[in-house]
């Protein structure tokens, strides 16, 4: 090795020169054959290398675990868990409500309903037989833990046939069966359990029941008469026990 | 923000898979440890992105990530404690004009030249793979290694001196 260059000829060969210095070395190369040689070697060396070396591929189960990796199934975000939480709840309550139209805000009321229509197609749907309030009203003593007025029918459309004692959810009742015109309607009183006073008018089975709390008992009106015929016997019932 | 950053990362690093492949191929020697290294070094490498910072380079910073998980893994421990690396100096490949060595270079196997590459050892392998495989640039072949410039010059110096002599040797001629 004689050539002051000959150090130089990897760096050359790499590209790792700086622009003049590369320059410089390439105007030498025209004059010396060692070094020439040298850098012809290299390059061969380096292209074989390089031919050689990219020897294998990634296998495509590694392309996609990579990929999976980068990209991994999308997670619902809390955000979105956020507001998709109160939608779902509303969905699941119009899809109850669609479908159960029948099922009852009261279960009481569908229960009575039952009992008026089971009254119905009874041939002994009372137990005392008596148009006179002042007859039946004192049959419920020592029957019933509560007691009531009945309304004065007098002038009104409707009759009072009779009454029994009914059973509702583990309590005693009492039940008070009446005619207007050919339609039944059965009152049923029972005491009052919960809080709420307002009066709700319902519509099952095309039997209209009403119920309203007043004097810490709870009214249920079953008539298949109509709602306006309904109302005034439930009138009646609220002015008798103011 | 994850999403753009996972966005950035996929575009930096997906192109690099398969010479990260082929690179965990030579260190390790085996298919299945070098895909369980490129994993490990997506994993690694995905998790770390945040702290990449940009206007550094991708490519060294990642062949690092998977060279460091070789060197802690099984093959890359027992090559550790095995090989005792040859420190010496940017040695010069000694070569005269239209040698007959420049055709058997010219002229070599491919199988050969891979042979050869196979032998060095992994301070060698490594410097070879990245310099003339990768074609990296010096500095880039120190950030990926984490040894200084001039120690990747004279392995990379040694590394091809070793192919070359392998390759005459092989072929029944001294260099």
């Amino acid at each position: 090795m004689s050539c002051p260059w000959r150090d130089k000829v990897a760096q050359y060969v790499d590209n790792e020169l700086d622009a003049a210095a590369q320059q410089q070395f390439s105007a030498h190369l025209g004059d010396c054959r060692e070094c020439t040689a040298a850098v012809n070697e290299q390059m061969e060396l380096k292209k074989a290398l390089r031919l050689a070396g990219h020897n294998f591929s990634a296998p495509p189960e590694l392309h996609a675990s990579v990929y999976r990796m980068i990209h991994p199934p999308k997670a619902v975000s809390p955000w979105w868990k956020w507001v998709m939480a109160p939608v779902c709840v509303i969905l699941v309550g119009v899809i109850g409500y669609l479908e159960f139209p029948r099922s009852h805000p009261d279960p009481m009321m569908a229960r009575l309903v039952d009992q008026h229509v089971t009254n119905l197609a009874s041939a002994n749907p009372v137990d005392v037989i008596s148009q006179d309030i002042h007859t039946v009203k004192p049959w419920f003593q020592g029957k019933l833990p509560f007691t009531f007025n009945l309304p004065e029918l007098a002038g009104s459309d409707f009759k009072l046939d009779g009454a029994k004692v009914a059973y509702a959810e583990q309590r005693p009742g009492a039940e008070l069966w009446y005619e207007a015109g050919l339609h039944k309607i059965s009152v049923f009183i029972f005491q009052a359990r919960g809080t709420e006073d307002k009066t709700v008018a319902s519509h099952d089975l095309s039997f209209n029941v009403t119920r309203w709390r007043q004097g810490g008992l709870e009214y249920y009106l079953v008539t298949d008469a109509s709602q306006d015929e309904a109302g005034k016997l439930v009138q009646l019932f609220k002015s008798a026990n103011r | 923000m994850a999403r753009l950053q996972d966005s950035e990362f996929e575009k930096l690093a997906l192109p690099l898979l398969d010479p990260l492949y082929n690179f965990a191929r030579w260190l390790s020697g085996d298919a299945d440890e070098a895909r369980d290294l490129v994993q490990e070094a997506f994993v690694k490498a995905l998790k770390g992105f945040g702290s990449f910072q940009e206007g550094t380079n991708f490519r060294a910073w990642i062949f690092r990530i998977l060279r460091n998980t070789f060197l802690t893994s099984r093959t890359g421990l027992e090559h550790r404690t095995t090989e005792q690396e040859d420190e010496t100096g940017f040695s010069q490949v000694a070569s005269s004009a239209d040698s007959p060595e420049l055709d058997l270079i010219r002229r070599a196997d491919i199988e050969l030249v891979r042979r050869a590459i196979a032998q060095l050892s992994l301070a060698f392998r490594e410097v070879l793979l990245l310099a003339d495989i990768e074609e990296m640039k010096y500095q880039e072949v120190a950030e990926a290694l984490n040894i200084p410039i001039g120690t990747v010059m004279s392995r990379l110096a040694r590394a091809r001196k070793q192919v070359r002599e392998y390759i005459f040797e092989t072929a029944g001629v001294k260099s």
